[in-house]
């Protein structure tokens, strides 16, 4: 009898197995007839599968269309495909000499989807209320904000402050007379599209706004799916989205009707040391300093040691670039940050001479009582970031640096960041990111800088770079603060993190659909595709 | 008794009794195999080789590679000794808890028994998982999380066993003639009572066994146990299911198959013992 059940169970177990494998051959074979029908008769629409949902709402006020267009409201500035700042509502901005004054002129004919008029009034509210929010969009160099008339707003700052435009490219205006509590789920602005429904962990449904002053969109209504990675492939295979967001590890396998767009990004990896030796605590009582990572010896061997083609091609399949800063590819980049990597030999014959010598024979480097090892954290639900970490230990190991992995969540890494490397990802269109991640002001401050990274040279850079009168002036200072020819924060430099990869983002597109030139994205799979929504089209 | 003795011809039938025996002993030498397995196979055959990654199982990768390269075949052993490890300590606490709480509730008077039957039926109330899941989460999960995850949980339904065997036992004339002899509650639980209900306590022990590990997996598939690049069936389970739409197979068919073989083979072990220990069992 029990023999029996085993057979049993183990012929069932062959027998779903295959039939697992099965299903998503029949299904590619039979979406074909059914996808068609559909595409003849919703050509002004579109369905998108992406999979993060913005749970906080649609409020600009509390980060809202940091990442991709805010969809529902506009925004003072906003950057083009070239990622040059444009105007949107402002016709004009104005910088005092001394830096501190922003003096904005903006469009007078504008209306929100309610049909009541766009004012200064409403400007100042919504930059008053992401103050009061605390917000994640960065206004803590605005000190106050008012309407000289009912078209103009004036900007004071707190210090000058350059990256100040990016706070007008990524706040999305919010109308004063229609703000309540409920704001986040009933969005109403001046933006492209209006709000039909949203069904909170399925769906959200939008529709273009008639009253929209600029370019309109070519499709009358646009719905987004909240789907996981399996269920967007699957949805995809069955022809019911237009579009789908995909992970790497499918890129592989076509789809019919659909094609594949991979998009550069600087949606960066990397891994943050600890800069400093231990022994202090934080405000928090959080341990700061690693004594192992201390030693520039042992960041600039991993930064070499690291083969970071290989991680493209191994755990992205191929669909990535190597990354060497937080900003690869932005207008301010510095390339000559780029390093030789996979160089064993350099990197052996650096900590060599640094000191570091196997003198137990249990194959880990030792430096007097310093042993070459540490503990890596990484957040545990992403894959992408396990496979980096797995990978990264394993090429190390040759090095002599012995590398053990712990996965967690955000709070748990949180506790332990200060004082360990963690597997970590950036990466915007705001120049103000990388002072947060490598200025001495925000050493500890939340995720930023949790190495407690500093170079005075560096910080001088940051400075200078932050009181220019705008972007263009300051781009030259902020590839200095990478790399100046003699010191800087690259890993040329002091080297505080070893930069992976960059991990370009891939859809599936049907084909006909044309999703524009597609900038370089920022951090986040998904929303950043939005940007330049309004120039989507199909072509057939 | 020993039949190969008296028919030298049928060397290979064995009586019920052998038999037992026999599918017990195979068994264990598989167990300790895998354990064995898991403890001596090399690390650096799961080292990431990012040259062959998603290779179909083959000589060379008897269950194929994973999606960074690594030998799905040592994942797997290695998976299942964590898994049986893991198992092995919540299994003892587990039977710990329930033959202390059995024995105090059937000896130590009434109130102790109302409140011990009481926090039994509390637990049993709730689905072994929900609380598992719970305790795990608070515990902020991997491996302390879950092993204390699973000694707590699995205690209920053996501690009952025990108590009910207890009352039987506390019932018998020698004991009743020890207690009025003099002799301390405790004195009688240890000397009486304990060696009574050992066997008892050994089958529910190896019944307890692939309950844990099953639970064990089911907790680390869903992301509450350990790191993920932990080589935890559990995990190895949890992560195939993303690579089953592209087509691989080997990476949900193979450890699934060997999860089911070894919870099996723990509950043949049970089975088993069960069959040579109770009386009225043996002789069929």
């Amino acid at each position: 009898m029990k023999k029996k059940l085993f057979t049993v169970l183990v012929l069932v177990t062959f027998i779903s197995s295959f039939m697992l494998v099965g299903c998503n051959l029949f299904k590619s074979n039979t979406s074909d007839e059914g996808s068609k029908e559909v595409n003849e008769k919703k050509k002004d629409e579109l369905v998108l599968a992406f999979d993060s949902e913005p749970e906080a709402g649609f409020d600009p006020t509390t980060g809202w269309g940091r990442y991709g267009s805010p969809l529902f409201q506009s925004t003072l500035l906003k950057r083009d495909d070239k990622l040059n700042i444009v105007n949107d509502l402002a016709t004009k901005y104005k910088v005092s000499e001394d830096g501190k004054v922003w003096t904005v002129k903006m469009l007078e004919d504008v209306k929100f989807s309610d049909g009541e008029p766009l004012t200064a009034a409403d400007i100042v509210f919504t930059f008053e209320t992401a103050i009061n929010n605390g917000s994640v969009v960065d206004l803590n160099g605005l000190g106050k904000v008012e309407a000289v008339d009912d078209y103009t707003v004036k900007f004071t700052l707190k210090e000058p402050q350059s990256t100040f435009v990016n706070a007008l490219v990524a706040t999305g205006i919010v109308p004063k007379h229609a703000y309540g509590k409920d704001y986040a789920e009933n969005p109403i602005g001046s933006g492209p599209f209006q709000l039909v429904q949203w069904d909170k962990g399925q769906q959200l449904i939008i529709k273009a706004n008639p009253e929209y002053y600029d370019k309109k969109s070519n499709f009358k209504q646009i719905t987004f799916l909240f789907l996981n990675e399996d269920a967007a492939f699957a949805a995809a295979q069955a022809g019911t989205v237009d579009l789908a967001y995909i992970p790497a590890a499918f890129s592989k396998q076509k789809v019919k009707g659909m094609r594949l767009e991979t998009v550069q990004t600087v949606d960066n990896r990397g891994i943050v040391f600890p800069f400093v030796k231990s022994g202090e605590v934080n405000e928090n009582g959080l341990p700061i300093g690693n004594d192992v990572t201390a030693d520039p010896a042992i960041r600039h061997a991993i930064n070499m040691g690291v083969d970071r083609q290989a991680l493209v091609e191994g755990v992205l399949e191929g669909h990535g670039t190597p990354a060497y800063t937080s900003v690869d590819g932005l207008p301010w980049w510095n390339p000559e940050t780029v390093i030789k990597d996979a160089d064993m030999d350099g990197a052996k014959k650096l900590l060599n001479e640094a000191g570091w010598k196997d003198t137990d024979g249990d194959g880990i480097l030792e430096n007097g009582s310093l042993k070459a090892e540490f503990t890596l954290y990484y957040l545990a639900n992403d894959a992408i970031r396990q496979s980096l970490a797995i990978s990264v230990v394993d090429m190390l190991k040759p090095l002599g640096i012995n590398i053990k992995l712990e996965g967690g969540s955000w709070d748990m890494i949180a506790k332990k960041m200060y004082s360990n490397p963690v597997l970590m990802g950036w990466g915007s269109h705001d120049s103000h990111e990388m002072y947060n991640i490598y200025s001495s002001e925000s050493a500890g401050i939340e995720y930023y800088n949790t190495g407690y990274y500093q170079n005075k040279m560096v910080d001088s850079y940051f400075e200078k770079a932050l009181s220019s009168k705008n972007e263009e002036e300051a781009i030259e200072f902020w590839k200095k603060a990478q790399w100046d020819g003699t010191t800087g924060l690259s890993a040329k430099g002091d080297a505080p993190w070893a930069w992976l990869v960059n991990i370009n983002h891939l859809y599936l597109v049907k084909d006909g659909l044309d999703i524009g030139d597609q900038r370089i994205h920022v951090h986040g799979h998904g929303w950043p595709a939005t940007d330049n929504i309004v120039d989507w089209k199909w072509t057939k | 008794m020993i039949p190969s003795l008296k028919n030298p011809d049928k060397r290979f039938s064995l009586n019920p009794k052998q038999l037992t025996l026999f599918k017990i002993l195979i068994s264990i030498v598989f167990l300790a195999i895998v354990i064995l397995g898991g403890v001596f196979l090399d690390e650096g055959k799961i080292v990431t080789n990012l040259s062959e990654r998603n290779s179909a199982p083959s000589l060379d990768h008897l269950f194929g590679t994973d999606w960074l390269g690594r030998d799905m075949y040592t994942r797997t052993v290695m998976g299942l000794s964590l898994s049986i490890g893991v198992g092995l300590i919540g299994a003892i606490g587990s039977a710990l808890i329930a033959l202390f709480l059995g024995m105090v509730a059937a000896t130590m008077g009434k109130m102790a028994d109302r409140i011990i039957s009481w926090i039994i039926d509390l637990f049993l109330s709730v689905p072994h998982l929900v609380t598992l899941i719970l305790i795990a989460f608070t515990f902020g999960g991997g491996f302390k999380g879950i092993v204390v995850g699973l000694t707590l949980t699995h205690w209920p339904s053996l501690a009952r066993v025990i108590r009910a065997e207890v009352m039987q036992v506390r019932s018998a004339e020698f004991v009743q003639v020890s207690q009025k002899m003099g002799k301390s509650k405790w004195w009688i639980a240890l000397h009486h009572i304990l060696p009574h209900i050992a066997p008892q306590l050994l089958i529910g022990f190896m019944l307890l066994f692939p309950h844990v590990i099953l639970h064990e997996a089911a907790v680390t598939f869903l992301g509450l146990g350990l790191s993920p690049h932990e080589p935890a069936i559990g995990i190895i389970l949890s992560e195939s299911m993303k690579y089953l739409s592209s087509g691989m197979w080997w990476l949900a068919f193979f450890p699934g198959l060997c999860l089911l073989i070894v919870v099996r083979t723990f509950d043949q072990i049970g089975e088993n013992i069960r069959v040579l220990m109770n009386p009225t069992k043996t002789h069929d």
